[in-house]
């Protein structure tokens, strides 16, 4: 186990590395000046140009430049943003809890919807139930994530209006930031009217988070089906059949766990489609989360601000991607346990 | 009363457009105490029977029987609940593979545990039964000879010998003390140290816990070796089922002669480097099986009469279901040939001559002559 461990730590520590080099060879690839791309400030004099450069060592060589950033990442000064010269940091800092809310609440109704759903399928194989499970999942995964998005924009705020437009609370309710979650926010703050303030965050909640997640479900129901359904034709079940164990017995002792292992690398892989569909939900919807953060600064050509929600984005996801893959190798008991002793 | 009764249980299979009898007519009984050995080629339907008994059939699969009972008590018309009673308490499977048979995500300490029947663990708090369940369990794995309990109860099963698996599984069919032990082919791609102690343990459990056992295989030897009766499957029908001894000194069926003597341990005399006998061809495949005696086509003694299928005949509790019985010259051929007088139709005759062929084919040297002596055989026919 703990050499496992160490072998995912090395890994997240690697793609980290690499993630850095990039970033910082992107201050020489995109166009424009390399001082600026860095530092987000354009210089008015050649005074403050050679004190920039001196300050990010762009007068020496690459590997110290490259050092000083490094260091600088990790102090946390992530420079200013080119446009509104606003510090970095400060604006992710805000941006990315609200993508992070959006994006584990999606995952949330995915995995206790779409994999419950998607086992009562499997096990009713070839039944009605199972067909309506199916042609729901193809129709539901052959959504386009924005125009879905838009669809219950129409339907429920423009004509039912049962739901907000946009944003994450009404700005009647002054929620002061400090964890960045909107519903951590809330059990902070000191305000009078809470329950209030909760439904009205649900309220916006729901739409962004349905119209990102259904797709996600329709994933999940598929992998949970397929699943289920090889693992009850598998030797160990009839042979739990034959000691005589009722069908709800076998499906919890023997049938659930195996079906849930493989499920979850793949889970994994879906974590990078479900940030990216959570970044175009975000700019239909105006929630502000590093999605239509990033795609204001693409649309500015914001080159310091771009670098670095590449670089928020990846670490995240990338993390996320190796925790859930060292988990799902963790409790896997068959899973290549002995790699090293067997020859 | 036997434990196990089966008469004619035929399985039909629907393979795309047609129907295919999987099994035809297949009978079997097995009694207390009594070791029964099913024997057949690879593709006989041995697993078939296991599977119809247990009830572990598709459900695109028909059974039909006679007779389908247990203890006098008819399975087929059982409802699925007093089905699982009995399958819990009084039948127990081992199957061919050990290690699909074992869940690959838990111990086999817990899986072990986990069917012990809950009536056996006394009352008490849960950890009083917890610690219960662990003494029956290391009991029983002492009973089928794994001594040392204590690493192998929190191995997974890829993690352990395909022969501690088995007796696992032996262990975990034991446990709720049944009345029969359906083992199908246990002792299937095992070496022969670790099969003889599959064996054994069998045997030994036959003997002190008077346990029946429905023995499936193809091993010969092992079966002389334990087995008090047999019953020889071929291609979905039985053929010939009666005690070991006398099927070994005289079988009645051409199958069982043929299975015997491609097993060169049984034959005493046979000279050194000398040609095996076997018999020639392959079993049929489901999509092109033979009408009536479905070992016609390969049968050495195969006559017209042998595209019927003959009816099941039985001497002293040996029965065989042949027109033509071996060590029998007179018998079933006179009661055959009457009855081929009797009602010859056109159709049978087309179906005889395909036999005719069949036969005469491989037995020619040269394909002309055969073909000529065949078309004068059809002449002297038809006149």
């Amino acid at each position: 186990m703990i050499t496992l461990l160490i072998r995912y730590l090395n890994l997240l520590t690697i793609t980290f590395g690499v993630l850095i080099v990039f970033s910082f060879a992107l201050a020489y690839l995109f166009p424009g000046d390399v001082l600026t791309n860095m530092s987000g400030i354009v210089p008015q004099s050649d005074a403050q140009r050679q004190a920039l450069e001196k300050a990010y060592k762009l007068d020496q060589s690459i590997f110290s430049q490259f050092w000083h950033y490094l260091s600088n990442l990790f102090a946390g000064n992530w420079g200013v943003s080119f446009v509104s010269q606003a510090d970095l940091l400060s604006e992710i800092k805000i941006a990315f809890p609200a993508t992070i809310e959006l994006t584990l609440y999606a995952l949330l109704v995915a995995v206790f919807i779409g994999i419950p759903i998607g086992f009562i399928g499997g096990l009713n194989h070839h039944k009605p139930f199972d067909f309506g499970v199916v042609c729901y999942s193809v129709i539901s995964y052959s959504f386009p994530v924005f125009w879905l998005a838009l669809i219950f924009i129409t339907i429920f705020s423009l004509q039912a209006g049962m739901f907000p437009l946009s944003g994450r609370i009404n700005l009647l309710f002054d929620i002061p930031h400090q964890s960045g979650f909107i519903l951590l926010d809330i059990f902070y703050s000191n305000i009078d009217n809470k329950s209030a303030a909760y439904i009205d965050a649900f309220k916006h909640l729901a739409l962004p988070t349905l119209s990102i997640a259904i797709v996600t479900t329709a994933i999940f129901i598929r992998f949970a089906r397929r699943s289920i359904m090889d693992v009850m034709e598998m030797g160990y079940i009839d042979a739990a059949k034959s000691r005589g164990f009722t069908t709800t017995q076998i499906f919890f002792k023997h049938g659930l766990r195996n079906a849930l292992l493989p499920i979850l690398p793949l889970m994994a892989l879906q974590v990078s489609t479900l940030i990216t569909n959570a970044m175009v939900v975000e700019t239909i919807f105006s929630w502000p989360g590093i999605g239509s953060w990033l795609i204001q600064a693409i649309y500015q050509r914001d080159y310091p601000a771009i670098r670095m929600g590449m670089l928020v984005v990846s670490v995240f996801v990338v993390t996320l991607t190796i925790t859930i893959e060292f988990l799902s190798r963790a409790i896997d008991p068959a899973r290549d346990r002995f790699e090293r002793v067997s020859v | 009363m036997p434990l196990l009764d089966i008469k004619n249980l035929t399985l039909e299979i629907d393979a795309g457009t047609e129907r295919v009898k999987a099994l035809d007519k297949v009978s079997l009984t097995v009694n207390e105490g009594e070791i029964r050995a099913l024997v057949g080629e690879s593709g006989s339907g041995k697993s078939l029977i296991v599977r119809s008994i247990i009830g572990a059939v598709p459900d695109h699969w028909t059974i039909t029987a006679d007779r389908l009972t247990w203890k006098g008590q008819n399975l087929m018309a059982m409802t699925q609940e007093q089905r699982r009673q009995i399958m819990r308490r009084e039948i127990a499977v081992v199957f061919q593979d050990p290690t699909s048979s074992l869940d690959p995500s838990a111990t086999l300490g817990d899986q072990l545990e986990e069917s012990i029947p809950p009536e056996f663990v006394g009352s008490g708090a849960f950890w009083q039964k917890r610690k219960q369940r662990k003494e029956i369990a290391i009991s029983l794995l002492h009973k089928v000879g794994i001594k040392d309990h204590v690493s192998c109860m929190n191995r997974y099963p890829h993690e352990i010998a395909v022969d501690i698996s088995q007796k696992f599984m032996i262990a975990m069919a034991l446990v709720s003390e049944p009345a029969i032990l359906i083992a199908d082919d246990p002792t299937r791609s095992m070496e022969s140290t670790t099969k003889n102690q599959i064996l054994k343990l069998l045997t030994r459990l036959n003997e002190t816990k008077n346990l029946g056992i429905l023995f499936v295989s193809h091993d010969l030897l092992a079966i002389s070796s334990m087995a008090h009766t047999m019953t020889v499957l071929y291609c979905g029908q039985t053929v010939e089922s009666g005690k070991v001894r006398h099927l070994h000194r005289r079988p009645l069926h051409p199958y069982t002669r043929a299975l015997l003597d491609s097993a060169p341990s049984f034959q005493t005399n046979l000279p050194p480097k000398s040609k095996l006998s076997t018999l020639k061809g392959t079993i049929p495949t489901l999509q092109h099986l033979p009408i009536g005696c479905r070992l016609g086509p390969r049968c050495p003694s195969a006559k017209r009469d042998c595209v019927k299928v003959p009816e099941l005949r039985s001497i002293q509790n040996h029965t065989y279901s042949c027109h033509f019985p071996l060590h029998m010259p007179n018998s079933g051929q006179g009661k055959a040939k009457k009855q081929n007088i009797d009602k010859v139709s056109a159709k049978q005759e087309a179906g005889q001559t395909e036999t005719k062929l069949y036969q005469r084919m491989p037995q020619q040297a040269s394909p002309k002559s055969a073909l000529g002596q065949i078309i004068e055989e059809l002449k002297g026919e038809n006149e």
